[in-house]
């Protein structure tokens, strides 16, 4: 359907504009430019700052270009002198109560007031009473609070309503005592800072980056982040080789995440140059010795010769090759190179949690991206917890249904927080949402389900009858967790739903930044997991080449796995329970440290850039894994560039091919990879499958009541989260400290809350 | 809370992880029966916030701690939702007041026929300034705007109860009968 | 102080003065709910909106409002319920008819909420009345529960179809909350701030369904329109402000008071000076603000000698207007220096703080005030508050922003003499 035009003149100029644009949006992409503070694009409209107001023919009054919605035949001045008055008078007023000592103030150099003042002021100053006072606090270890600085433009308030769905940050007070705030002012969410992110002024700050630097001192980075498989973009702020801070991508030219980052993301970042960082290549010449400081030219030859020496006695196969799923495609790619190539053992896997692997294989339908999900008709949602392990994709969500109207099906034993926002809850029982599977899949196994899951099998009619009824977009969204069978018929529901006018897109739902480059880099194509790997240690396997360690739960489950090969490598950022069994130890660089690209839940190939030169003599986990091949005799050909590498990635894996560095240069213009799509051949089969494990399930299990609390997922210390003392603050419960006027930090110190269980980050 | 509020579906109490450092208070049955019946005129629980407030506050003193848990886990809003309306209206107190709130009405009408001598001669007689409780906290003293009662000004409410057309005698009579 | 009609036979304040007026039974006796009685015995709510737009009734809540209109914008087709409020929060400075019609004549206020209910098909409606008036909150639940027990709430009224309720609500405290939008933003529970419009609440109101906000003078007057019929009660009044208006009347007069006035009762004069009593210890007149502290300040020679007709047209013809009809009289003792200074500190209270201007606009001027006050008036002074006015004036998110800028601009242009002993020795910047 074409979007219907009508005629708009803005100062004497006429212009066709769609139908129901917003007139504010219409003006300034018009090139005509209208100050705001309060608007902000996809928020519920505020229309308090008055800093828009325009002239309208035949209306009394100036109105609020942003609360307008074009006419046709409308006449619109956006300047004259009535209206720079007006816009004079505006910013005089916020400037009254304003404290005017921007060079003390963190966000000097980025705030839109100053810039306000400077583009629309030319004031001199008529407010000589005294201003109205409110001190500096503390609201929670991540957000410092000057209430004077507030303009009460309110975005913070929306972002954490909207987007958060949390409402921890509210207004208070009256009048020209309104100020933003929370009872008994501490911070009870997230933490996820996107208020201090969409503050105009220096209102909301960052905790653990204030009085540290000035903004035009730092080096601005674009980069995705290395949490969860979200993707989001980023700004790393660096000044002489250290991190300072993250912000989201820019205040205004944005990638898939907007102004949005969760807690991990925006604080996430001072593992990177945290004191415990691995310095040098360290060797531990004797078992149950000590790991001796090395140079990269001795541990390279003492590596590639035991590794000579294990396959030699035992085979090819008798050496494992692992790779986390934090690392760039670069590094997956070289090595799983490495393994193929050079190595040539068949026992090479990456340490995720779960696998894609059914679902890639079976996959029938494209991927969704961020920007699908937000503007989806219905989306199906079985397992999983995005608000808290995909935190960018529970914003999208919650938008989805509070702006845009979606219904959301949730399929869980647990009544997650993204409960508020469904159209139908199937709150089913512990480990059967597997049997709601099988009946989207085919109705006539509705009552089995239902008895399984402890539903009633109306409500599987009912799921059924939304998602068919659907005029717009689908998208399914699952657990990464969830059995090959139940991700293979998943990964073909199209077949059943997709219809005249409405699309049906897949998210999977995996726990890690590469987890899909992981997949699509071919680690996973053995079909063997990390578990699998670890259960051969000592007996097929004996050598074991890790680029990254093994994961906690990992160890948990196979305790005494390492202990039992002859020869381990890791390369690592820190030591870890896996480094602990290590012959040798490789330090690597971080992600901010290097150029790679990083592949996310969307399939969106996103450059991660380097911010700062890699710290100590730590390397790119690709340029080590080529080195070491270089000196066991094959030259990969990479001279030092994350680019050429990549150059063998678009070659090599048909999901990426004809993409270059210079194609993924623009965030805002995310590159999809094109993982191949498979009609469904034997769908019946595969529905059988699941039917014999749904058949087989317990259906007795006690459905879980209670909603888990805020950061029940995102504050559970990592390896990395643990190294940063504000997430030690908030995994043990985020207690509010004596007096909120001096940091949190240093009243509590570094020494509260010695880790809690280490899961994925 | 936005602009233009949409409906949500609550699912109870929104997790408060961090503790406020009591328990939530507890009412009479015959309170609790008295919430119900304010609870059952509004298909929205929040709708009833001002009035609950007003019955914590009569039978707490004011909106303590454990008050605002208490009307958070009963209307099912985070207390931080309970403190953005209760600091927005003037009635409603977050702080320990008075057993007798004196509000002098201090607007227009009441002003030109002499609020002042009424607030300066109760603050002579309590021995407090506007805004201050007595030390034994049975008064405190406020100014107020306009109560509504222009015509038959000066006046002050003690509580919820409005004495008019004041003089000095009156003023003494009411205070003096105060129990 | 006085209660009673002039000029006309009492309409609303018929009952006013009975013994034991606040009952039911003294209600029905002198001819309560017969005007119920005669919409559910065979008018359509067409017909009663018909015969409210034929009244000429005008929304006496402030807005003046044509209340036939207003209820003719609610969506028939609409599947959402629909409310009728009452907007009893009264928080205009000057301004307690409100309050008397509740207290002595609570029954009508439930009988015109039924009528308008019954038009609109509402069957859930709430009377928002300000926190302070607790007793008027206790006085209408009891008239609600005697109205129940005779049927003549709940289900199948008076044995018809139609079937409401109507609940009181309170208030805490915030004179915006009688901004309808913002009212019903208090009633949902959320602080009381105004709302956008469009939509408008007949549209998009009370829990984003059709709502009607009426003045509860507005309200008590539909049973006598139904009564007499519309054209009957427009008779009352003028063409264009039917019926009878009350006027709270205070400050300097001998008998302040609320009184009902027929709509165009033509000399404001003969108002205060006689059917007021006069002024109060004979002195000069000095000031009236005819219709609570939002309107323009008038000068006494605006007045006397000038025949001002009491009414929508005739009030703005003389320079103020009705607003909600809070009429308060100022003496030459009065500075009115001080007397704005005292609205303009009620306003800056008052201020929800939403929006930029009215909110920083309110603090900054009560600051300038004060400084002017403790003797530190600069010549400038003046023309600064007027420019702050100017800056705030059509510009704020609800009118409160301009209502707190006209008693400020109409008092340095009305009475430059009293900010100019305020100001400095020389000269005074007001022209
Ligand atoms: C700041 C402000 C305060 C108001 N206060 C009141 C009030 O106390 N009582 C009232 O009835 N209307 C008040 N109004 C007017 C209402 O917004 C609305 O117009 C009125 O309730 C509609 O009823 P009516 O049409 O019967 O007058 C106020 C308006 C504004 C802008
Ligand atoms: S003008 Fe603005 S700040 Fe003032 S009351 Fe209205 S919305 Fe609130
Ligand atoms: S942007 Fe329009 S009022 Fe703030």
């Amino acid at each position: 359907m074409a979007t219907e035009l009508v005629k708009l003149t803005v100062n004497g100029k006429l212009f066709e504009v769609p139908k129901g644009a917003r007139l504010i949006d219409v003006c300034r992409e018009k090139g005509f430019d209208i100050p705001s503070f309060c608007y902000y694009a996809d928020l519920a409209l505020q229309a308090s700052c008055r800093m828009c107001l325009v002239r309208i023919e035949k209306m009394p009054k100036l109105q609020t270009s942003c609360t307008i919605t074009v006419a046709d035949g409308m006449v619109v001045t956006t300047q004259s002198e009535e209206i720079e008055k007006a816009q004079r008078g505006m910013t005089e007023f916020l400037l009254a109560n304003h404290p005017l000592d921007c060079p003390v103030c963190d966000r000097g150099g980025e705030c839109e007031l100053q810039e306000m003042t400077f583009d629309w002021g030319g004031l001199e100053e008529r407010f000589t009473e005294q201003k109205n006072y409110y001190a500096e606090r503390y609201l929670s270890p991540m957000v410092a609070n000057d209430p004077q600085r507030c303009i009460l433009c309110k975005r913070c308030t929306r972002v954490c309503d909207e987007w958060m769905g949390e409402e921890a940050i509210e207004a208070g007070g009256r009048g020209a005592h309104t100020v933003i705030g929370t009872y008994l002012g501490w911070l009870d969410c997230s933490q996820c800072g996107n208020c201090i992110e969409v503050c105009p002024t220096g209102t909301l700050l960052d905790a653990t980056y204030r009085h540290q630097t000035r903004p035009w001192e730092l080096a601005q980075t674009v980069s995705t982040c290395n949490y969860c498989s979200d993707g989001c973009q980023m700004s790393i702020g660096s000044r002489s080789g250290e991190v300072r801070r993250v912000v989201a991508r820019d205040r205004y030219v944005n990638g898939i995440n907007g102004e949005f980052l969760c807690v991990k993301g925006r604080f996430g970042h001072p593992f990177i140059n945290h004191e415990d960082r691995i310095r040098t290549p360290m060797i531990r010449y004797k078992k149950g010795g000590k790991l001796i400081p090395a140079t990269w030219d001795e541990a390279i030859r003492h590596v590639a010769e035991r590794l000579d020496a294990v396959a030699e006695e035992h085979g090819r196969n008798a050496i494992g090759i692992a790779g986390s799923p934090r690392l760039t495609n670069e590094s997956l790619f070289v090595l799983r190179k490495f393994a193929t190539e050079l190595v040539g053992t068949e026992n090479y896997t990456t340490t995720d949690v779960h696998s894609l692997q059914p679902f890639f294989e079976n996959l029938g339908a494209p991927l969704a991206t961020h920007r699908d999900i937000r503007y989806a008709k219905t989306i199906v949602l079985i397992g999983g917890d995005p608000g808290e392990w995909q935190p960018l994709t529970g914003k999208q969500i919650r938008q989805a249904v509070r702006n845009g109207g979606a219904q959301l099906i949730l399929v869980n034993p647990v009544p997650i927080r993204l409960r508020e926002q469904t159209a139908l809850f199937l709150h089913v029982r512990p480990g059967t949402e597997e049997a709601v599977v099988l009946a989207l899949a085919d109705p006539a196994y509705d009552s089995l389900a239902a008895d399984k899951a402890g539903i009633a099998a109306e409500q599987l009619g009912a799921a059924r009858q939304m998602i068919t009824s659907t005029d717009g977009d689908v998208v399914v969204m699952f657990d990464a967790g969830l059995s090959a069978e139940a991700q293979t018929v998943i990964a073909q529901l199209s077949t059943v739903f997709g219809g005249e006018g409405r699309r049906v897109l897949m998210h999977p739902l995996p726990l890690f930044n590469n987890s899909i480059g992981a997949h699509d880099m071919g680690l996973m194509d053995r079909g063997l997991t990390a578990y699998d790997l670890l259960e051969k240690a000592g007996g097929e396997v004996r050598a074991m080449y890790l680029a990254g360690g093994f994961l906690p739960e990992h160890l948990r489950e196979r305790p005494d796995a390492l202990s039992k090969l002859d020869f381990l490598v890791v390369q690592e950022l820190f030591e870890n329970e896996t480094t602990a069994f290590a012959d040798v130890v490789l330090p690597a660089a971080s992600y901010a440290e290097i150029d790679g690209t990083f592949t996310n839940n969307d399939g969106l190939v996103q450059r991660v850039r380097q911010s700062i030169p890699p710290l100590h003599q730590s390397k790119a986990d690709w340029m080590i894994v080529a080195q070491l091949a270089k000196e066991l005799g094959l030259e990969f050909g990479y001279e030092l560039s994350a680019s050429a590498v990549f150059r063998d990635v678009a070659k090599n894996v048909a999901a990426y091919s004809g993409m270059t560095y210079p194609l993924l240069k623009d965030e805002s213009n995310p590159v999809q990879a094109k993982h191949q799509l498979s009609a469904a051949t034997n769908f019946g089969t595969t529905v059988s499958a699941l039917h014999e494990r749904v058949d087989s399930m317990d259906a007795t299990g006690e459905k879980i009541t209670v909603t888990p609390d805020v950061g029940d997922g995102l504050f559970r210390l990592g390896m990395l989260t643990e190294k940063v003392p504000q997430f030690r603050l908030l995994a043990s419960g985020n207690p509010r400290p004596e007096t909120t006027a001096v940091s949190p930090l240093y009243q509590i110190g570094r020494s509260v809350a010695a880790g809690q269980s280490t899961t994925a980050d | 809370m936005s602009s233009q509020p949409t409906q949500i579906t609550r699912i109870g109490p929104l997790s408060q992880p961090v503790s406020l450092g009591v328990e939530p208070a507890t009412f009479s049955s015959m309170v609790e029966a008295e919430i119900d019946s304010h609870l059952a005129k509004y298909p929205v629980a929040r709708s009833a916030i001002l009035p609950l407030m007003f019955i914590v506050q009569r039978e707490r003193g004011y909106l303590d701690p454990a008050g605002v848990l208490y009307l958070a886990n009963r209307l099912k809003v985070r207390v931080t939702d309970i403190w953005e309306v209760a600091t927005f209206y003037s009635m409603i107190h977050t702080s320990p007041i008075g057993k007798y709130h004196i509000q002098v009405c201090r607007t227009l009408s009441c002003k030109i026929r002499g609020a002042g001598q009424v607030t300066e001669y109760c603050s002579n007689k309590l021995g407090i300034k506007v805004g201050e409780t007595t030390a034994d906290g049975r008064f405190t003293l406020s100014e107020v705007e306009c109560l509504g009662s222009c015509g038959t000004a000066p006046m002050l409410q003690i509580n919820f109860d409005y004495h008019e057309n004041l003089t000095p005698e009156k003023i003494d009579q009411v205070l003096n009968a105060l129990p | 102080m006085r209660i009673e009609a002039i000029g006309c036979e009492p309409l609303q304040l018929r009952r006013v003065h009975l013994e034991n007026s606040r009952s039911l039974d003294v209600y029905r006796r002198n001819g309560g709910y017969e005007a119920v009685k005669k919409v559910l015995d065979g008018m359509s709510p067409d017909d009663v909106i018909n015969e409210v737009k034929k009244s000429a009734l005008r929304g006496r809540g402030g807005a003046g409002f044509p209340t036939g209109m207003k209820w003719g914008f609610v969506p028939k087709d609409s599947p959402k319920p629909k409310y009728v409020v009452c907007n009893a929060d009264e928080s205009e400075p000057g301004t307690f008819k409100d309050r008397y019609l509740m207290e002595r004549d609570p029954h009508l206020l439930i009988e015109g909420m039924l009528i308008a209910a019954y038009a609109l098909s509402a069957k859930t409606n709430y009377i928002y009345t300000r926190g302070e008036y607790r007793y008027l909150i206790d006085i209408m639940d009891l008239a609600l529960d005697e109205a129940r027990a005779a049927g003549l709430l709940g289900n199948r009224i008076l044995g018809s179809d139609f079937s409401c309720e109507i609940y009181t609500h309170t208030g805490a405290g915030a004179y915006i909350c009688g901004e309808e939008t913002a009212l019903l933003s208090s009633l949902e529970g959320l602080r009381g701030h105004p709302r956008m419009k469009p939509p408008f609440p007949a549209v998009s109101g009370l829990y984003a369904s059709p709502t009607v906000v009426n003045n509860v003078e507005t309200l008590t007057a539909v049973p006598d329109i139904i009564k007499m019929g519309g054209e009957a009660y427009q008779k009352l009044g003028t063409e264009k402000s039917g019926g009878t208006k009350l006027w709270s009347v205070s400050g300097h007069v001998v008998h302040p008071g609320v009184y009902e006035l027929p709509m165009g009762y033509d000399d404001m004069e003969k108002f205060i000076f006689e059917d007021c009593g006069g002024m109060l210890d004979g002195k000069q007149l000095k000031a009236v603000i005819p219709g609570g502290s939002s309107v323009y300040i008038m000068r006494a020679d605006q007045i006397v000698g000038k025949d001002v007709r009491m009414d929508y047209e005739g009030l703005v013809a003389a320079g103020s207007s009705v607003g909600s009809g809070g009429f308060i009289v100022m003496d030459e003792t009065v500075d009115i220096f001080e007397s704005t200074k005292n609205l303009t500190e009620f306003y800056k209270h008052e201020s929800c703080g939403w929006c930029t201007p009215c909110r920083e606009g309110t603090d900054w001027l009560v600051k300038v005030f004060k400084r002017i006050d403790s003797g530190d008036g600069r010549p400038e002074d003046a023309q600064l508050m007027l420019d702050l006015c100017d800056n705030i004036e059509g510009k704020s998110f609800c009118p409160l922003g301009d209502a707190a800028s006209w008693p400020i601009q109409s008092a340095i242009k009305r009475f430059p003499e009293d900010f100019r002993r305020r100001l400095a020795k020389n000269g005074d910047g007001i022209s």
